[in-house]
């Protein structure tokens, strides 16, 4: 027999206390969803079951008891930290679902510079440790847009990347050792080493598993030295993405690592560098590191587009105030809700990656099809901001006005075709329908075709690791 | 109705970093290199003016837009943008000149168009500009037109006899008038009105299609209010320095506070002259 909200409730209270256990509406309202349903939001719809209650933990021991009490009771469990996902990870599709936020657990534990990483709670915002470690002269290299706002645990917990992952890597290659709690309660902690050979390395069973898992309590991450005297920021403007992604093949191919990247189509350079590149792609890199290797990988980073007779080199001027501008902090999240509401118009991303040998392909079909196939386009475009020895990615960007139907339709209309075409071509062409915004539960009905016969492994990592299915129902993994 | 829309676009200043803000020997602040965006007070104008066409549709009069801007032919892409959100008519005066320190030119220009157009019932713009900042172009064109002018405005709609109902803020707070055309509308921190998006569809429509483009020195030359551009340039711009200390003048109404300026500080001053 089912337990009821009542009880729930009363039994979260019984284990973490009053005071951390959130029933208002509105609260609850806001927490049944993340940025993906902000258009119903915005518009005072909530289509989506309220949880029961929103649960504030404020130490591990806290997670794991209320993990345990959960899985007793086959309680749909959402955990979130900074409130930031866009894919619908945060989405409470289960009736009487408890959201697990671990945004108090905050603290940063230590910093080891003699080690080079730093150990912080899930809750953590990202700004403040590396607003702390830039005092100290050092960085941890992750600035994701969302850098502001998002938290260490959901940064884990959905792969995230960075704007200058090219050369410091995605959160994958940072997180050195972890602390998470899964379903019956049991506290694991891998520890921080440099390297290790001891068996599959099963930090990757809690990296990026949305929550569908286990709970990320804490997290240890390698810093490196701050060296901003000697960033070297180059752009260029050009005529097509073809030849920019042969230009950032070649860089990546020649062994140079920039920090920064990136690969702006018409479209959505328009958007960003409308001041000095109209109707044109715009191509841009940042060297960093000691001096020596800056002024080296910028040489040649110089020598490499030299080549391209369409490629002009732009005034670094005018990149400074998009470089300044990176982050999105409470602010435009609340202008661009503002826009939202007044104009009806809303923009979402969708980020996929692949070989360099079908990158092109993808985004010439996707925007194609897009153009032809979605009503109401204001912008479609993308760009490729983390680039691979072997690959790159794309960020499709896609505006549309929502037109003609109800606050709940525009997910129908516009959103999942969109997403489809992106998905679907690019599993088609054999890359990743993911790069770095996770699954969530709006690429589900595509998970297996992304794995093919390795979904044998994902599978059974859930059978194993949460056999009573409690672990935030719908993300990643279809819906029971 | 014809209704016209003055626009400027300026530098996003919201983009510049503390450490961008140079400013140079003639004190003007460094932004050759911020993106650029439509003036904010005339983007809600524009969009006010988009409300204002669908609702006089309802009401069953028939209302034109024309949009109107001073600039370089790279202004060519938001007066096609305009016209992909249900603007007849997009113009361009072409000029290169900095105009942001010279109302007098800019408000001359505008007049001067409206009167050779001589087909304009409602004048809308924004009430003043993020760079320059005078807040004075409005007030010298319907001068110049000799227009009854409103300030501050934060929504306008028509009735079937043709009447405009213009609501505006002032200090004490919302005054809503009905006002015959016609006239001049300024229109201030209306709610509301971030411009609208056009679709792709609509501004590949117009992409091929060219904006009417007029010359400044042709319009000069049929310009009833000639003297006020000629001979103006701007030579100079000094910082002023504004930290002095301030009076606030207690009062149970407007005419009293007048007379404790007058009598305690304008008089003497003015004695003195």
């Amino acid at each position: 027999m089912p337990l009821t909200r009542e009880q729930i409730t009363d039994a979260l209270v019984k284990i973490v206390g009053t005071d951390q256990v959130v029933t208002e509406e509105a609260v609850l309202k806001e927490s049944s969803i993340d940025r993906f349903r902000r258009f119903e939001e915005l518009h005072g719809v909530f289509t989506q079951p309220l949880p029961v209650a929103v649960v504030y933990v404020r130490n591990t021991n806290d997670v794991s008891a209320v993990l345990g009490f959960a899985n007793e009771h086959c309680i749909n469990i959402v955990p979130r930290t900074g409130h930031t996902a866009t894919e619908g990870g945060l989405e409470t599709v289960v009736e009487n679902s408890v959201v697990l936020d671990g945004s108090s657990m905050n603290k940063i534990i230590k910093i080891d510079p003699y080690n080079m990483q730093a150990t912080c709670q899930c809750g953590t915002s990202l700004q403040d440790l590396e607003d702390r470690l830039r005092e100290a002269g050092y960085t941890t290299g992750h600035s994701p847009q969302s850098k502001p706002l998002a938290q260490l645990g959901g940064l884990v917990a959905t792969r995230s990347i960075g704007q200058f992952s090219t050369l410091y890597g995605g959160i994958e290659d940072m997180v050195v050792g972890l602390e998470a709690v899964f379903p019956n309660g049991k506290i694991t902690r891998i520890k921080n080493v440099p390297r290790r050979a001891a068996g599959p390395d099963i930090r990757h069973i809690i990296i990026g598993n949305e929550g569908a898992l286990c709970f990320i309590t804490e997290v240890t991450v390698k810093i490196f030295k701050y060296l901003p005297e000697n960033n070297i920021l180059l752009g260029y403007t050009l005529d097509n993405m073809k030849t920019g992604f042969e230009i950032l093949r070649e860089v990546m191919v020649e062994g140079y690592r920039p920090s920064v990247a990136r690969l702006y189509d018409q479209e959505d350079g328009a958007y960003h560098f409308s001041h000095f590149a109209y109707n044109k792609c715009v191509l841009i890199f940042m060297a960093e590191g000691p001096k020596s290797i800056a002024d080296a990988t910028a040489e040649a980073i110089e020598s490499i587009a030299g080549k391209h007779s369409e490629c002009v080199k732009v005034d670094t001027r005018y990149l400074k105030t998009w470089f300044d501008h990176l982050n999105w902090d409470a602010t435009d999240v609340a202008r661009e809700r503002a826009e939202i509401v007044e104009t009806k118009n809303i923009g979402n991303t969708t980020e996929i990656s692949a070989n360099w040998d079908k990158i092109n392909q993808i985004y010439e079909t996707c925007i194609e099809r897009i153009r032809n196939e979605i009503p109401d386009m204001t912008l479609v475009g993308g760009h490729s901001s983390h680039s691979y020895i072997n690959g790159t990615n794309l960020y499709f960007v896609h505006y549309y006005n929502v037109v003609d139907c109800k606050p709940e339709e525009e997910i129908i209309k516009y959103h999942w075709p969109l997403k489809k075409i992106i998905v679907e071509e690019t599993i088609k062409a054999g890359g990743s329908m993911c790069h770095h915004h996770g699954v969530g539960k709006h690429r589900t009905p595509w998970i297996r075709d992304e794995y093919g016969s390795s979904y044998y492994i994902l599978e059974t990592l859930k059978k194993a690791y949460d056999p009573e299915g409690i672990m935030n129902q719908g993300t990643i993994y279809p819906k029971r | 109705m014809n209704v016209l829309v003055c626009f400027k676009i300026v530098p996003d200043l919201d983009r510049l970093s503390i450490d961008d803000w140079m400013i140079d020997n003639c004190a003007r602040v460094e932004t050759r290199f911020v993106n650029k965006i439509i003036n904010p007070y005339d983007e809600s104008a524009l969009e006010l003016a988009l409300k204002l066409s669908e609702q006089a549709r309802g009401v069953g009069v028939a209302v034109t837009l024309q949009a109107l801007t001073i600039a370089g032919g790279w202004a060519n892409l938001a007066l096609k943008k305009l016209r992909a959100l249900g603007y007849q008519e997009a113009v361009r005066i072409e000029s290169e000149e900095e105009l942001s320190f010279d109302p007098e030119k800019v408000a001359t220009l505008i007049a001067t168009y409206i009167h050779n157009t001589n087909s304009i019932d409602l004048v809308m713009m924004g009430r003043q500009n993020s760079v320059g900042d005078n807040a004075k172009t409005p007030l010298l064109t319907a001068e110049l037109l000799k227009w009854p002018c409103i300030n501050q405005v934060t929504a306008v709609e028509i009735d079937t006899a043709g009447i405009y109902q213009v609501t505006s803020i002032a200090d004490e707070g919302v005054i809503t008038r009905k006002v015959k055309p016609p006239c001049l509308l300024a229109v201030g921190n209306a709610p509301f009105s971030y411009l609208r998006v056009p679709t792709l569809k609509a501004i590949k429509e117009q992409a091929a299609q060219p904006v009417k483009t007029l010359d400044t020195a042709e319009l000069r030359l049929f310009s009833p209010f000639l003297p006020l551009i000629s001979g103006v340039e701007l030579l100079d711009l000094k910082i002023v320095n504004r930290k002095r200390a301030g009076t606030i003048i207690e009062g149970k109404n407007a005419a009293e506070k007048a007379g404790i300026l007058y009598h305690s500080y304008l008089k003497g001053w003015l004695a003195d002259l």
